[in-house]
């Protein structure tokens, strides 16, 4: 019996470690709560799935999320819920698009199929920018105005990490995913 | 202080207290230019807009701006009344009903009169220093601050929509129609980035005199369309400011920013405004290039290069405009 309890408790142990949970962190820039900011962690073996309900709208001349993640392969929605044209487009680094002139209730689509970050425009209003991070795992979150994110379904282990806002540096570290044990992001 | 002003002052301020609850973004633009027109140039707008409850939204504005010098001159008169009074500009809240594929929106205040390429962000610190002759409100056509209090409602879809505003005609600027009843409709379509409207208004004259009779009724047609980071946009109207004179013109902007151009817009106009009254005839004709350099998202430079007939103007033929604006949102 003992030959057979101990590989069993082994697996039961290792499958309790193992079961997905959400990862609660938080993000701080010089010790202040920092929002937008994607946070993601590599998981080469992790199942892949395109982002639902991903949505970038176009509201009061500014995009809505300033920060929105999703997996490769998503298509993103950009519907114009203004009262004037807009015409998104995105160069640089990323997923370079260009979705021409659109009016008022019009969505326009984009599947964003490479990992790397976006930066989207609007050719008519100057002011306005977003940004489009694109990863490849089903592990990430975006930082909330207290700076805080969570993260579904995380398997326990040791994993490299990523983190990414607008005007700093990316980071890049390594976490060891336990339950109780906080997800902290720091930028000095 | 007249009874209009402190109508629009009063719900600016009832907005702004009700917007100070809700998650509302104000946003304050400050501009100064200068026209070799012999003009200096300062204004600042300050508004608010957002979210004020359940499928409502608002949107408010006053602005303060001045020509000096050369107060003839429709220099920086792109989008407001330069005439160094504060003014509450559009004071309205509006309600879209969100339905897939359909457009039904109302809106109740004070806004811009929706004929025809008629926004803020239209005119307003997009490039161009001046507003198009057929928009400026001297030139017995349209006006970029003509306004209406009353109701707005568009119904449609993307792809065709119509829109119909009534309610009284409450404008600023030097051109200004009697608190009358003033009706615009306007039917536009959508297709593959190309977006053509028709427009008809009719109100009362802005213009004052014992020979100014009748309505002030004009159509136009516009048409807007964009790739690549290349902008054609335009409008003809056609009509009359009164009975027995007729106004006809147009213009036609390129707008490019393409990729690798970064911060640089480069735009170009031609435009014409033909205004027939007999031996008060006048007929104009305006070349506009130049450009917009967004230094940061806050600070944006214009420069304009105008060559125009020595009578529009005051006797300039070749005129540079050129403006710093400050934006910051809060």
């Amino acid at each position: 019996m003992t030959r057979w309890l101990f590989p069993l408790l082994i697996a039961l142990s290792t499958g309790v470690a193992s079961a997905p949970a959400a990862v609660e962190g938080a993000v701080t820039v010089k010790g202040k709560p920092a929002n937008d900011t994607v946070v993601w962690l590599d998981a080469p073996d992790a199942p892949r799935a395109p982002t639902r309900g991903a949505v970038l709208e176009q509201r009061d001349l500014q995009f809505f999320p300033r920060v929105l993640a999703v997996q490769v392969g998503t298509k993103v929605r950009f519907p114009n819920s203004d009262r004037v044209l807009h015409n998104v487009f995105s160069y640089h680094d990323g997923e370079p698009f260009d979705l021409g002139l659109y009016p008022v209730g019009e969505v326009k689509n984009q599947s964003f199929d490479r990992p790397g970050l976006s930066r989207v425009f609007c050719n008519i209003h100057a002011q306005m920018a977003a940004y489009v991070m694109v990863v490849d795992t089903p592990y990430f979150a975006v930082s909330d105005a207290r700076g805080q994110f969570t993260i579904q379904d995380v398997p326990a282990g040791t994993y490299h990490y990523h983190a990414w806002r607008p005007g700093s540096p990316i980071l890049n570290d390594v976490i060891d995913i336990r339950p109780g044990v906080p997800f902290d992001v720091r930028w000095p | 202080m007249n009874r209009r002003t402190l109508a629009c002052t009063l719900g600016f301020l009832l907005l702004t207290s009700v917007a100070a609850a809700q998650g509302v973004t104000a946003e304050a633009d400050i501009t100064a230019g200068r026209s070799t027109e012999g003009v200096n140039a300062a204004g600042t707008q300050l508004r608010l807009f957002g979210a004020v409850g359940h499928d409502w939204r608002m949107s408010a504005e006053v602005t303060w701006a001045g020509n000096f010098k050369n107060r003839e001159s429709d220099a920086f008169g792109a989008a407001y009344p330069y005439d160094r009074s504060v003014r509450p500009m559009e004071v309205f809240v509006e309600r879209a009903l969100p339905k897939a594929e359909r457009l039904a929106t109302i809106r109740i205040g004070r806004y811009r009169d929706p004929f025809g390429i008629s926004g803020r962000s239209d005119h307003a610190y997009g490039g161009f220093t001046r507003a198009p002759l057929i928009r400026y409100g001297t030139n017995w056509a349209l006006s970029n601050t003509f306004m209406t209090t009353g109701v707005d409602a568009l119904i449609g879809r993307p792809a065709l929509s119509v829109e119909a505003s009534v309610g009284a005609s409450q404008d600023e600027g030097q051109a200004r129609r009697p608190d009358a009843l003033a009706l615009v409709v306007r039917t536009q379509g959508y297709w593959h980035s190309t977006i053509v409207g028709v427009s008809h208004m009719r109100s009362r004259p802005s213009m004052h005199g014992s020979y100014v009779q009748g309505p002030m009724v004009f159509t136009g047609i516009d048409g807007r369309w964009m790739r690549g980071g290349v902008q054609l946009r335009g409008e003809w109207v056609d009509g009359r400011p009164f009975n027995g004179v007729a106004t006809r013109g147009g213009y036609l902007d390129l707008i490019v920013h393409r990729t690798g151009m970064g911060p640089l817009t480069l735009v170009g106009r031609v435009e014409k405004l033909d205004y027939d009254a007999g031996p008060f005839s006048a007929y104009y004709h305006r070349v506009v290039v130049g450009g917009r350099y967004q230094a940061t998202r806050a600070i944006g430079t214009q420069i304009n290069v105008l060559h125009q007939p020595a009578g529009l103007t005051h006797g300039h033929r070749n005129v540079l405009d050129a403006s710093v604006t400050y934006t910051v949102r809060f």
